[in-house]
């Protein structure tokens, strides 16, 4: 198919004509950036047809791209969050340095991902994840030297979890002799035992280390922070769905036909419960907005992570609902972290506060986007958890609804925290003169919570996609598996009816808010933060009555014990010891010409003593 | 149609009567008589069988309760605090002091006539008064809301100048915001 | 037509609740009174309260957020309200309430608090902030035994509705109060959270911490506040008649139960001190999880 062959060079051709159109001027470099990214868009859904392969021989190595159902819902998420995210960043990068290195960058990790999705075959599939793992490493240091340790640390995990991949692919290779992705599934159920184990645990380490599945977390919180905010909505928001996508194809199409699967999904579910809860914790823990909104990407992945891993047609709906969403509001929080951080200059809570007047668009997409976050009616994060707490009760997994349900009532302390931090409190006299982000970093926003918000009446819009693709895997399409756009019917068969419940709650605020309104409107006026019941004494202007501190400092008393071990130590006293071992073994370099001469003559003396044994 | 002033007439009684039965007390003790007020709301004088219940923020309460001396200092918190209240408001002289000056009269400190600074509803006099006064005092007070009589409020609207000339030449550092109702 | 005269029922139960709440409200008040050997206000006090703060003249507020505080408590109190049935053959008040599904009212009932969260936030005043704080790390506590609750019965009769297991109820013959007394011995015990009352009341201490989030609220705000909280109280007390004692169906006998439930808070509360907030999660965490881990075993063996 042409088409496929003309994206795939618009984006090259865009990424460098981009690096390069910065010495003639910042304004042909958006415009070519701009460019490249929505015109591969537009012409992907405009030309690509779904199910049309086709195959080319590079030195004699097969490679078959097309897209099916599935990779087209994904598809959804990459190319919608990324361009909405490229308009943002051209508003972002105003100003700033080494722009061309940015959006060379950026491109190159939509097309990575585009092409992961495209790839039906393994090989190709390993290139472009390659591809998308050294882009994103390259934003990660973006800032220079300052992060480049995060930056290593995040490099090491996605090589240990590529060549694991890589190692699963020669295994399947020598076993099937083609890399057809299809033919992986079929032979998969005729391979023996060992090998039936081995390949999905390598193939799973590679996807677990980009969906931030504990224990694998570790590189996550350093490089959502260090990573310019325009770049981080698209990496937590797209990129870790590829683990996802990863996950999903290898669960359900070759570990459900196994008997024993149900203990690899077992395990996978009770990791994903447990990310979800220990990610929480943290996420209420942090003071920085980046670290806040990092481990709460990690938390939300744990509950995709746990619904898909739960195999039935339910749970794979919620855990791709949920993920759908999670790129829409997790992509909505970034940028607006990084509009407060591009307007005042720091992301603190406990430096910045009180913008709700001086910014009213940004804190009205952070509102969304943080009740969709914590899942409350009528917003669309709501139809997600119903959804996956359906799907847990109906396949038996009480003890995990229980984790599940912890997990989400915390999380609506770290939700408040972030909308308490940045957007209300006291009114401090240093941030008086922030305004508003530009119009184009507002307008994504604003676009993405107002279809969070159609998405909370209107689930079939997702649903209906989802629905292909899970048939594309193997399930089967009946009409209690379908959801349609107003009815819901839960798996024990009663029927629930979501508009006049939606309809009665909009009413029921709007009439109590006229009532407040309305009511004596002449006697109601506006007093400044500054007027408050503080023991009758009248703030001064150096006082500072701002609660940032130590926000959730009983709620972290009472988890304390959880919280005492990082597995971040872990890692790093291993990689200490192995330091220290590699330091103790440099000593056979002694520089010495007669040690050297003493290493060959005992090893010739040992060949030839043991050369029975040995040949 | 309705007529504009019987209906008025209902509508006030209507409110002057819950008014009177439900009274919330600013909990703040600005001076020594504030030692009768917990005998006065617990179980021997019960105070709460009036209505009469603290309350925690000036946002909250209804009565001001001034109770004994008033300091220089105090004062400054106290109007600020008054100011925060919402109408309908009332304010409770408690004990000689804020009639007179009473055992403080000749002190360089206080403040001897409370009506020049903030508008007094009822006074309660005593040095100082048993919980019997105290709830007499209210029950006076009662008895003005109902006929429509305590407004103080209106009347500390209406002559804010002079209030505030008042308050003005007493307190030397004077940083409260001004009013604009 | 059929709009109006559901419409019409809705209002009535509102008005209804609002009453009956209040009533309770008052009520209460005359209850620890006898219990400290004084008489106390009239039943009817809260209504005069709710009345004098109504008709407050002025009213100040600290912007949209703080206007709106109070619309979302109501909104989530409403909706309790109109999805639990009232009664058990619901003739005359249908309201939402063949549409009850239990997961969409655990999250209906956090939606008041956080509005009001984020109503009290905007008032710049750090009490009205910690006391959100408080209120949200305690939700975290109560709701872990009131999930697992819910969950046994869920389990145990196959159904998320709560006309489903009123008429499980109804078809066995038992209350599930005493077929399934874990549950409900865990469902009481995380009550005392959901009320509030000693020794949870740590949220709004009036004198310790301003009175926490109504810090700020007076006049026709705190109207709004307490007349939600008392239709809260009633809807509360109605989906545990429903859930455990098997529903009412008439109102005296709703009254009758509602109010004996209403007596183990009061009750319980005249007499304890206030627990600390991290006491008071790691309480929750303790005795009562473990009833409900023991209803949750039950319900799956049995």
């Amino acid at each position: 198919m042409a088409t496929l062959y003309l994206i795939f060079i618009i984006f090259l051709g865009g990424a460098i004509l981009t690096y390069y159109a910065g010495k003639l001027g910042s304004v042909l470099q958006d415009i070519i950036f701009l460019a490249t990214i929505l015109g591969a868009t537009s012409l992907f859904y405009a030309g690509v047809h779904i199910n049309d392969f086709m195959s080319f021989n590079p030195g004699g190595i097969t490679l078959t791209w097309g897209i099916n159902y599935f990779g087209w819902l994904f598809s959804l998420i990459v190319l919608g969050l990324g361009s909405l995210a490229a308009v943002y960043s051209v508003g972002y990068m105003k100003g700033k340095k080494r722009r061309g290195y940015f959006y060379f960058n950026f491109i190159l990790s939509i097309m990575a991902m585009l092409g992961i999705l495209v790839s039906q075959d393994l090989i190709s599939f390993f290139i472009f994840w390659e591809i998308m793992t050294w882009s994103s490493y390259l934003m990660v240091i973006y800032n220079g030297k300052d992060d480049q340790k995060l930056g290593l640390k995040y490099f090491i995990f996605s090589a240990i979890g590529a060549y694991a991949m890589l190692m699963a692919i020669v295994m399947v290779h020598s076993v099937t002799n083609t890399f057809l992705i299809g033919n992986m599934i079929e032979a998969y159920p005729q391979m023996s035992l060992s090998w039936q184990i081995w390949i999905p645990i390598l193939f799973l380490t590679a996807f677990g280390v980009k969906a931030a599945m504990m224990p694998l977390h570790v590189w996550a919180p350093g490089a959502y922070s260090s990573s310019p905010m325009a770049y981080t909505s698209v990496f937590s928001g797209a990129l870790s769905k590829m683990g996802i996508y990863g996950m999903v194809i290898i669960l359900v199409t070759m570990i459900s036909h196994l008997p024993q699967g149900i203990w690899f999904r077992e395990t996978l579910a009770w990791l994903g419960g447990l990310t979800a809860a220990l990610g929480t914790l943290w996420a209420i823990k942090q003071d920085d907005a980046k670290k806040l909104l990092a481990y709460s990407s990690i938390a939300q992945l744990g509950y995709i992570i746990t619904g898909v891993a739960i195999g039935t047609e339910l749970g794979l709906l919620a855990g791709l609902f949920l993920a759908v969403m999670h790129a829409l509001f997790k992509g909505t929080l970034f940028m607006v972290v990084g509009a407060i951080e591009k307007q005042t200059g720091t992301t603190n809570f406990t430096e910045v506060t009180g913008l709700i007047r001086k910014m009213p668009w940004t804190f009205f997409s952070a509102l969304l986007a943080i009740i969709a976050l914590a899942g409350i009616p009528p917003l669309g994060g709501f139809v997600g958890k119903w959804m996956l707490y359906e799907a847990l009760i109906t396949s038996n997994h009480y003890l995990l609804v229980i984790l599940i349900f912890f997990a989400s009532t915390a999380a609506f302390l770290y939700c408040y925290k972030f909308l308490f931090g940045f957007f209300m409190g006291q009114e401090e006299k240093e941030w008086e003169h922030v305004k508003e982000a530009p119009a184009t970093m507002v307008v994504p926003m604003v676009l993405m919570a107002l279809f969070m918000a159609v998405l909370g009446s209107w689930p079939g819009i997702i649903l209906n996609p989802i629905n292909n693709g899970l048939v594309d895997l193997g399930f089967v399409s009946t009409y209690k598996h379908l959801w349609d756009t107003s009815i819901l019917f839960n798996s024990w068969g009663n029927q629930v009816v979501l508009k006049p419940l939606l309809y009665s709650v909009v009413a029921i605020f709007v009439f109590f808010a006229i009532v407040l309104i309305w009511k004596g409107f002449k006697g109601t006026r506006y007093v400044s933060t500054k007027d408050i019941s503080s023991s009758g004494e009248v703030p001064g202007e150096n006082e500072n009555l701002t609660f940032s501190l130590g926000f959730a400092q009983p709620f972290l008393r009472a988890v304390g014990p959880v919280m005492k071990r990082q597995i971040d130590r872990y890692y790093t006293e291993f990689a200490d010891g192995l330091e220290s071992f590699f330091e103790f073994l440099r000593r056979i370099y002694t520089g010495n010409g007669q040690t050297y001469a003493i290493y060959v003559f005992v090893f010739v003396v040992i060949v030839l003593l043991f050369k029975d044994v040995l040949f | 149609m309705y007529n504009d002033k019987n209906s008025q007439k209902i509508v006030d009684y209507i409110q002057n009567w819950t008014r009177k039965h439900s009274i919330w007390v600013l909990a703040y003790g600005t001076g020594c008589g504030a030692i009768e007020i917990p005998p006065t709301m617990t179980s021997r004088y019960d105070s709460e069988r009036l209505g009469i219940r603290g309350a925690a923020t000036p946002r909250q309460a209804d009565v001001l309760l001034i109770t004994g001396y008033l300091t220089v200092k105090t004062l400054k918190r106290v109007i600020r605090v008054y100011e925060q209240m919402q109408d309908p408001k009332y304010v409770i002289g408690f004990g000689s002091c804020t009639i007179n000056g009473g055992m403080y009269f000749d002190s360089y400190n206080t403040i001897k006539v409370l009506d020049k600074y903030l508008p007094v509803d009822v006074y309660i006099n005593g040095c100082m008064p048993r919980p019997e006064a105290v709830i007499d005092g209210f029950v006076k007070l009662q008895k003005r809301i109902g006929e429509g009589r305590a407004t103080g409020a209106k009347h500390y609207k209406e002559n804010l100048e002079w209030y505030r000339a008042n308050q003005k030449k007493i307190i030397p550092n004077w940083v409260m915001p001004e009013y604009n109702w | 037509m059929e709009l109006f005269i559901n419409i019409l029922g809705a209002i009535v139960t509102f008005l209804v609740a609002f009453i009956v709440g209040m009533t309770y409200g008052g009520l209460n008040r005359k209850i620890t009174a006898r219990v400290q050997n004084r008489k106390g206000p009239p039943f009817y006090q809260n209504f005069i309260d709710a009345f004098k703060l109504s008709s407050k003249e002025t009213a100040i507020h600290h912007g949209i957020m703080h206007y709106l505080g109070p619309a979302f408590l109501m909104v989530s109190s409403v909706m309790t309200l109109l999805i639990v049935p009232v009664f058990t053959n619901n003739g005359w008040f249908p309201n939402l309430n063949f549409k009850g599904d239990l997961i969409f009212l655990i999250y209906i009932m956090t939606f008041g608090p956080l509005g009001m969260a984020l109503g009290s936030g905007q008032t710049g005043n750090p009490n009205a902030a910690i006391g959100v704080t408080r209120g949200l790390s305690q939700m975290v506590g109560f709701e872990i035994p009131w999930v697992m609750a819910l969950i046994a019965l869920m389990i145990q009769y196959h159904t998320t509705s709560i006309e489903g297991l009123m008429e499980a109820q109804a078809q066995t013959g038992t209350w599930f109060m005493f077929s399934s007394p874990f549950a409900f011995i865990a469902a009481i015990l995380a009550m005392f959270g959901m009320f509030r009352y000693s020794p949870f009341d740590i949220v709004s201490a009036p004198t310790e911490l301003a009175s926490g989030p109504a810090s700020e609220n007076g006049g026709k705000y705190l109207f709004v506040m307490m007349s939600s909280g008392s239709v809260f109280t009633f809807a509360k007390l109605t989906l545990y008649v429903d859930l455990f004692l098997g529903g009412a169906a008439n109102l005296p006998v709703l009254l009758l139960k509602t109010f004996a439930l209403y007596l183990i808070p009061i009750l319980y509360g005249m007499t304890t001190p206030r627990y600390r907030t991290e006491q008071a999660i790691r309480w929750f965490w303790g005795w009562p999880s473990f009833f409900g881990l023991l209803a949750i075993i039950q319900a799956v063996i049995l």
